[in-house]
């Protein structure tokens, strides 16, 4: 081989780095599934949304505000725990991404920042509302950052899936 | 005393003979490559491409003998991510070469076809392609040779990946383009 022109780094295999790419692709493999099962929460919290706001004045009906919290805490938890695996994942290259996944990589500051504000915002709406008062300041934001994130979040999981050519 | 002589001659000339055994008729470089795979999926259709192939090729005694290799990382789809994880499917990191052996007799090395029995060593594994067909331009000393291997995924044992559960097809044909010259 080393007629040819290759290098020992070329030609040579590790064992241990092959580990450590299976334990990558492993991580990845868990951080897609529960990406993809994220969307769930994360679309009923958005569809609940809908009911979160007290209807002409009644503050006293909490019934939709605390089914649309419940998703919503549902869908942070599963995003945290996405994202733990994507983050635990062993890098194995220093090489800049290429291709769809720097899309992916790009969303994450859009999404992530998100995806803490949004309960954040939701909290202080929530708390507003139950004394009583229209929500106001800050806590307005709340539906706009949780549009945001989710639209970010489903731009994230098609950026990496392009290009898509469905032929069956 | 006659025989000391032809001792002396004889002893002379052997390694001489030797050396002519051992030296080739004629070599080939592998000039330029393009070695390109072909993946499909219900929703994807990828192509990866290597141009980092390197060749020799050794003529005796009629038949010449080609090796090609190519390091599997070297391998873009135009996604480092996918990239990563077909370094990781094919066992990349622990076998990191792709190597290609064919023989070929010296006297067909000029005809437009080329009939090759290849033996393909990948993800540490071997298998063998019978009458694989290249097409052969000459241009001057340059000989530009195309072709497809017909490669599947269960000729290395390699386990298909999927996307949304769905495995990648088994065919992962190999597009080659390569340009060799007589050195």
């Amino acid at each position: 081989m080393g007629d040819l022109g290759l290098t020992p780094a070329e030609t040579e295999g590790s064992a241990q780095r092959q580990a450590l790419l299976d334990r990558r692709t492993h991580m990845l493999k868990v951080h897609q599934r529960l990406g993809l099962i994220t969307v769930i929460p994360v679309a009923a919290a958005c569809i609940s949304a809908a009911g979160a706001p007290p209807e002409h004045g009644n503050y006293g009906n909490t019934t939709s505000r605390d089914v649309h919290v419940a998703l919503g805490a549902a869908a942070v938890a599963m995003y945290g725990a996405t994202a733990y695996y994507a983050i635990r994942a062993p890098k194995v290259s220093n090489e800049p991404a290429r291709g769809g996944i720097k899309w992916h990589k790009y969303l994450i500051y859009i999404h992530a920042p998100g995806m803490v504000l949004t309960p954040i915002l939701g909290a202080m709406a929530f708390n507003q509302i139950n004394s009583g008062q229209k929500v106001h300041g800050i806590a307005s934001a709340h539906g706009g950052v949780a549009a945001a994130t989710a639209i970010s979040y489903g731009a994230a999981i098609v950026a990496v899936s392009w290009p898509i050519h469905i032929k069956f | 005393m006659k025989r000391l002589p032809l001792l002396a001659i004889l002893l002379l000339t052997l390694p001489v003979a030797s050396v002519h055994a051992q030296s080739p008729d004629q070599a080939w470089n592998l000039d330029q490559s393009t070695l390109t795979y072909h993946m499909s999926h219900p929703m994807h259709e990828v192509d990866g491409t290597s141009r980092a192939a390197r060749g020799k090729g050794v003529c005796h005694a009629g038949q010449c003998d080609f090796l090609v290799a190519a390091p599997v990382k070297s391998f873009d789809s135009g996604d480092s991510n996918r990239d990563l994880h077909m370094l990781q499917v094919t066992r990349g990191a622990q076998f990191p070469l792709i190597q290609v052996r064919f023989r070929l007799p010296q006297g067909s090395l000029a005809s437009p076809t080329l009939d090759c029995d290849l033996e393909v060593e990948f993800a540490g594994n071997t298998a063998h392609y019978a009458h694989v067909q290249f097409h052969q331009t000459i241009e001057g000393n340059a000989h530009h040779i195309v072709g497809i291997v017909p490669a599947t995924l269960t000729d290395f044992k390699i386990d298909p990946p999927s996307f949304l559960t769905i495995p990648i097809k088994n065919d992962i044909p190999v597009r080659v383009d390569l340009t060799w010259h007589p050195s």
